[in-house]
């Protein structure tokens, strides 16, 4: 499976082009949002089935294969957590976001319980969404490994050491594990809250921006003088640790 | 319609069952003396016929017919109103009474037998107490007291309980109706004050009235709560104009910048930087108004589900972890300092993280290059406490209390970026847990003070007694 293309946007949403890309199922009742979504997805070459209610969801998602799913918590007929813990129990297996206007722990952690994998707060940017969608799609294989190379950079995950061409880089525990979540994660748009949530469990948005200095920090250790910077900043979205060409 | 309203009120019907209730008591008081005379009267009268027959008994029969003749002729004694002398077979020989009275049986004892044709003598006693002996010579005499006693006895008891009762039942239904024509009077008032409550007169109250009864305390609880109540909206008001000013802010920014993108020719990649800092302005409104939920959400205290051991060493750990390089870049030294043994609460990590990297935040703001931040534990008599001191402008003391305010921003910190939320969700998240916030100052500089917010918990180990108890 290809994921799908978010370097390089495709300036317009409206084009005619038919979407290729990995298939979403979006379960959200407020239309308007929902079409905000599903063009700018379709924008991003994702193939988008668009449903209002819980039980026309569950009927669709039961029928067909997605790649993906994109659910709303507060849906009409059904609701979103007994539509993806239905969907579970029938063993449709894809990843399932859940998207929700309430932004208690609480309530992420039954979204997370009911069988979803991911939960974004509305109201959320659509960097942050695409972001999230690829990152489901594209979840680390094989976590059992022992070497990570990214580029020039290859992690000892059992010697907890980091070279750059043959070279050692000396970097501090949290560097350490900032680098290891980028480099599990090469050409992947990783976005400021999922690094938060992901590399310091952290389910708050702190005032300052504290992910920066972080990544300026890390990226003054792994990259090479004058060269361009290994970890790229995505406007209006988050951080990229850029291996291709 | 008005007495039909007066009838309605509690006064007046506390009144008509006191009436109903001294009615009942006073007929019963009456009741009893009067059948209690009776009882009395009928005793006395039946010994002296019993003593009259036992002497008369003993005369011969001579004696006896003189005595009887005389008595019904010239007895001014008037003991006996009947004394008759009859043969065996009940015929009359002498005396006042002409026929054996019908019903009476000669066993010695008395009855009372009520006689029909009373023509024969003075007084006519409809009822009389009769006693028949058997004296000498196979003969009966008869004895007999006028029993007019008993219904005078009645009529008299009778006046006298509707002498009595009459004018106090007047009385108290007149107290009755002007007490509760007063209670009405008033309750009128208060509902009339309520009515221009309810249309939006939130200072209005009602009126309490002199006497210190139960309605005066009720008129004064509910002014209690019509304080509490008009304090509440004041303050709902205020946040709510504090809210739509600081919403306002960001949107008119958005807005202006629209406008201008949408007058003039500008490039594409100056388009795409206007919308840019648009969706920051944006940005900055909704993380207002998410802030705000959450302090909705943990004020209702819906979250202490979650609530958990929580090691605050290893909190103050982590959040140096994520501070330190913002801490380095501004030239602030950032410490922890732990306490002796080990620091743990009952409480939410999540939460409680976020108080700390709040706090953490707030002293990284006000403190100028080269200060210190320092995060602190310890154990005391009150509990575990959670420390962050710092190096900057401090708060003035009269400030203290404000700065938890929602959306409080000093005047020393006007230009300072931020939701103005920050301390308000500390002492949100800080209440849920039954904890104590204190604000202070660091230092005697007067330029630099510093600030220390002091988060007390009680500790894990005292949690089960109540809190006044543990304190």
């Amino acid at each position: 499976m290809t994921g799908p293309d978010t370097s390089d946007r495709v300036e317009n949403a409206a084009s005619p082009v038919i979407p290729t890309g990995p298939s979403v199922l979006l379960v959200e009742d407020d239309v308007k949002i929902a079409q905000e979504v599903a063009e700018e997805l379709e924008s991003r070459n994702f193939r988008v089935r668009h449903e209002t209610s819980g039980s026309a969801g569950l009927e669709v998602g039961l029928a067909h294969d997605f790649d993906v799913m994109i659910v709303d918590r507060m849906l009409p007929e059904l609701d979103g957590l007994s539509l993806i813990e239905t969907l579970r129990e029938r063993q449709v297996r894809a990843p399932v976001l859940v998207l929700s206007a309430l932004s208690a722990v609480d309530d992420r952690v039954s979204g997370l319980k009911a069988g979803g994998d991911d939960y974004l707060t509305k109201p959320f940017a659509m960097e942050e969404l695409a972001a999230r969608l690829e990152a489901l799609l594209r979840r680390p294989t094989n976590s059992r490994e022992t070497m990570l190379r990214a580029g020039p950079l290859t992690m000892d995950l059992i010697e907890r050491t980091v070279t750059r061409n043959g070279e050692r880089i000396d970097l501090l525990p949290r560097e350490f594990r900032l680098l290891e979540y980028l480099m599990r994660r090469p050409d992947q748009v990783l976005t400021r809250n999922m690094l938060l949530e992901d590399v310091w469990n952290y389910r708050f948005i702190p005032q300052t921006n504290l992910v920066d200095v972080h990544i300026g920090k890390l990226r003054r250790k792994v990259d090479e003088n004058g060269g361009p910077s290994l970890i790229q900043s995505i406007r209006g979205a988050g951080f990229m640790l850029r291996v291709s060409k | 319609m008005f007495l039909n309203e007066l009838f309605r009120t509690a006064t007046f019907r506390l009144t008509l069952a006191v009436v109903a209730a001294m009615i009942g008591s006073a007929a019963f008081q009456f009741f009893l003396g009067y059948s209690q005379a009776t009882v009395f009267e009928a005793r006395r009268s039946d010994t002296l016929l019993y003593r009259e027959a036992a002497l008369l008994q003993t005369e011969s029969q001579e004696d006896l017919e003189r005595k009887v003749r005389d008595r019904a002729t010239d007895d001014l004694r008037v003991i006996m109103n009947v004394t008759t002398l009859f043969d065996h077979d009940h015929l009359y020989i002498v005396g006042d009474l002409h026929d054996w009275p019908e019903g009476l049986v000669a066993d010695g004892h008395v009855h009372e037998i009520s006689l029909q044709n009373t023509d024969h003598s003075p007084g006519s006693p409809g009822v009389l107490r009769m006693l028949a002996v058997s004296v000498r010579g196979g003969r009966f005499l008869v004895l007999g007291r006028s029993w007019h006693m008993r219904s005078e006895l009645r009529l008299m008891m009778r006046h006298s309980l509707l002498v009595s009762i009459v004018p106090t039942v007047l009385f108290a239904l007149m107290t009755g109706i002007v007490l509760s024509h007063r209670a009405l009077a008033r309750v009128k008032d208060m509902h009339e004050a309520i009515d221009r409550i309810m249309e939006g007169d939130l200072h209005e109250r009602l009126p309490a009235g002199r006497q210190r009864d139960d309605l005066q305390r009720l008129a004064g609880s509910v002014n209690r709560m019509l304080d509490r109540l008009e304090r509440l909206m004041d303050e709902i008001r205020d946040v709510g104009n504090d809210i739509a000013h600081d919403l306002r802010t960001p949107l008119t920014r958005v807005r202006a910048r629209l406008d201008r993108a949408r007058s003039a020719g500008h490039s594409a990649e100056a388009l795409r930087n206007v919308i840019a800092r648009a969706i920051d302005d944006l940005d900055q409104s909704f993380a207002v108004i998410t802030a705000l939920l959450r302090i909705g959400e943990i004020e209702n205290g819906r979250r202490r589900v979650g609530f958990g051991t929580v090691d605050l060493d290893g909190l103050a750990t982590d959040i140096i972890d994520l501070y330190e390089p913002i801490a380095e870049s501004k030239g602030i030294v950032l410490r922890h300092t732990p306490g002796h043994g080990v620091m743990q609460v009952l409480g939410d990590r999540d939460l409680l993280i976020e108080v700390l990297a709040n706090l953490v935040d707030n002293a990284m703001k006000f403190t100028p290059e080269g200060g210190h931040v320092t995060i602190r534990t310890y154990e005391d008599a009150d509990g575990v406490s959670l420390q962050v001191e710092d190096t900057g402008i401090g708060i003035p003391p009269q400030e203290r209390k404000a700065v938890t305010g929602r959306f409080y921003r000093s005047d020393k910190s006007r230009h300072v970026p931020g939701s103005g939320l920050g301390l308000s969700l500390v002492l949100a998240i800080v209440q849920l847990h039954n904890a104590v916030l204190r604000i202070g100052a660091a230092r005697r500089d007067p330029d630099l003070p510093g600030a220390v917010f002091t988060i007390c918990f009680v500790a894990a180990s005292h949690a089960l007694p109540p809190p006044d108890e543990a304190a």
